[in-house]
């Protein structure tokens, strides 16, 4: 039987596009990550085994997952709020704020590093005061957190601030008539439909500080055991020539990465799905034809 | 519930939307504010709404000065012109919303808010709909469904803004027929804003014609309609034709400038003959004819060069048999005077 996609579709060039999409991310992404499970293949399964669950090699995966989650839900909630007030208040310099919100994707994440290590370390401007209290700020897991929440700040404002944008006043307002107070019209009608957006900004905070190298390797202090991230783990092990070990890890990390993009896809999908028209069909309802 | 705004004034910036509006709505009548775009009449809506605070003045309802009450506390239902619907949420949890946010002491029962809304969902004949959300609906269904919403909290006064402005003629006519209905069932106070003087003066008890922060006449449709206050209420009402000139003993004079008087006259109360009558009349020739419709639109040149409007029924243009540059004879039936205001 001959597959046929095609008559879902009234777009003319679904096979050349569809091809092309395919080309695309096979040459940039399928083939090179599929080349990291070839030579992860040249170890025998209980070699494997014994790379990837190595204590060190726990311990790095609980701190670069934990501390991307904890870095991406510190940037949920004040990305929140960020783009909130970019929308939603006028004052002076906003456009210079807006503009600041884009530079830690501009900036080299090696300076990003030197220069959190420089604020946050025992002497440094922040860290002093930190380390007052018992806190070590740099060198720590603590430090790690602060990098990845520095690299990972653009993301959820720049997906919230479209659709807060887009939001109609009139909603809120309906709400208060209705006699929502204000915390039922945040909760009940500003969250839910600006939930969407904030899960994909929190998916590509997470996503982005999985893989951050350049900053944290500067500020963590690259402890094994302790403030050793995954990246820096498999780059030890191309640097002695351990290229199968370096690569075992790096499965793990795909595979972990991609089970935890896609269970979040699947739950956006979800919660997003019900705002979307679902058939087409419920559309040419008759408009008010009973009258 | 009878609502009364008190010297209304509120300013936008430099712009000012209303300049001391004095306002009387009784108990159970269906009021439109009627006027131009940039004529106050939604932000005095929004104003009795608690959406927006006047600088100045009162807004009282059933006597009670409730001014510095929000618009959760005035307890008022509100429909918005686009529809303002929760995107998120189905029909049926959009109509159940006011309900659902009442405090627990005050809040009904599952079951209770279910009937209720069963109720709203036959009143709007929406019935099927309950699991839809908003995108999968039509605008006229759209606007039943934010009407049926603002109803579910039992609101003393029901405000609407523009309730139609975002429909297609013909859904227009039936859901403001619709909303006259409606009214009659439940007589609940209800005012709504619109700058379509046939909605107005079709749908409405009382119309307050509105005019750049002012009301220029209150009064029932007719009333509005048949005896103007003022020259803007005469133009905003219908089509009309401008003339300088004054009326003396029942005789008309045009053209005559120095007078300083101002003469309105409908096109349909104006009359084209081939032989002049004997009374007032002026000559023009025939310019343009459009015969589409109920009603036959001629647009004829005076003898002194202004471009003149007559309407008449379609039979007596059939009698008249009229063909383009001819020359006739204009008679002018019922002519308003008003004295030439000075330009704002």
């Amino acid at each position: 039987m001959r597959l046929n996609f095609k008559q879902q579709s009234i777009l003319p060039g679904f096979g050349l596009a569809l091809g092309f999409t395919v080309l695309y991310l096979s040459l940039i992404v399928l083939i090179p990550l599929s080349a990291t499970f070839l030579k992860a293949s040249t170890l025998t399964w209980q070699q494997f085994w014994h790379i990837v669950t190595a204590p060190r090699a726990i311990a790095s995966y609980r701190l670069s997952f934990g501390a991307s989650a904890i870095a991406a839900g510190i940037n949920l909630f004040f990305g929140l709020i960020v783009a909130w007030v970019l929308v939603r208040y006028e004052f002076p310099a906003k456009k210079l704020f807006d503009s600041l919100v884009d530079l830690p994707f501009a900036l080299p994440t090696a300076v990003a590093g030197i220069a959190l290590t420089a604020i946050y370390s025992r002497n440094g401007w922040l860290g002093q005061y930190f380390d007052r209290i018992g806190i070590h700020s740099a060198y720590s897991p603590l430090g790690v957190v602060i990098a990845l929440t520095f690299t990972g700040l653009p993301f959820v404002v720049r997906t919230v601030q479209p659709v807060l944008e887009d939001l109609d006043k009139e909603m809120e307002e309906a709400a208060a008539s209705l006699g929502a107070d204000r915390w039922q019209t945040i909760t009940r009608v500003l969250v839910p439909a600006i939930m969407p957006a904030a899960l994909t900004g929190f998916t590509m905070a997470f996503a982005r500080a999985v893989g951050e190298y350049g900053s944290v390797v500067f500020i963590s202090g690259n402890m094994p055991m302790r403030t050793e991230i995954t990246p820096l783990l498999i780059i030890t092990k191309l640097e002695q020539y351990d290229y199968a070990g370096a690569t075992a890890i790096a499965v793990v990390m795909l595979v972990v990465s991609f089970a935890m993009l896609l269970s979040i896809n699947l739950l956006q999908a979800w919660s997003g799905g019900r705002t979307r028209a679902k058939a087409a069909a419920a559309i040419v309802a008759p408009a008010f034809s009973e009258a | 519930m009878s609502i009364e705004a008190l010297n209304i004034s509120k300013r936008f910036g430099q712009f000012a939307a209303l300049e001391g509006v004095n306002l009387e709505i009784n108990r159970g009548e269906l009021v439109a504010l009627l006027g131009p775009s940039g004529s106050g009449k939604t932000t005095l809506l929004r104003v009795i709404a608690g959406l927006e605070f006047p600088d100045s003045g009162t807004i009282r309802f059933n006597g009670k000065d409730i001014s510095d009450r929000t618009a959760r506390e005035r307890q008022v239902g509100f429909v918005f012109q686009h529809y303002a619907l929760f995107r998120h949420m189905t029909v049926f949890e959009n109509i159940a919303f006011g309900l659902k946010v009442r405090p627990r002491s005050s809040r009904p029962s599952r079951e209770k808010i279910r009937a209720k809304v069963q109720e709203l969902l036959r009143l709007i004949q929406l019935e099927t709909l309950a699991q839809r959300y908003p995108s999968q609906l039509s605008g006229g269904q759209r606007q039943r469904v934010a009407l049926a919403r603002a109803l579910a909290v039992e609101p003393s006064v029901l405000l609407l803004d523009e309730p139609f402005g975002a429909l297609d003629a013909k859904v227009r006519l039936e859901l403001r027929r619709w909303l006259r209905q409606l009214h009659d069932e439940i007589h609940i106070t209800s005012v709504f804003v619109t700058h379509d003087q046939e909605e107005a003066l079709e749908v409405a008890d009382r119309v307050v014609v509105m005019n750049q922060g002012r009301i220029e006449q209150v009064g029932a449709p007719d009333e509005v309609y048949n005896h103007p206050a003022s020259p803007f209420v005469y133009n905003f009402l219908g089509n009309v034709n401008l003339f300088h000139g004054r009326v003396d003993d029942g005789k008309t004079y045009i053209q005559e400038t120095a007078t300083g008087q101002v003469l309105y006259v409908r096109p349909h109360l104006l009359e084209i003959a081939r032989l002049p009558n004997g009374g007032s009349h002026f000559r023009a020739r025939i310019k343009q004819i459009n015969s589409a419709g109920p009603l036959v639109k001629v647009e004829a040149i005076a003898e002194w060069g202004d471009s003149v409007r007559v309407e008449m029924p379609q039979e007596r243009f059939q009698n008249l048999q009229l063909v383009k540059n001819e020359e006739v004879f204009i008679i002018p039936k019922d002519v308003k005077v008003f004295a030439k205001r000075e330009p704002a």
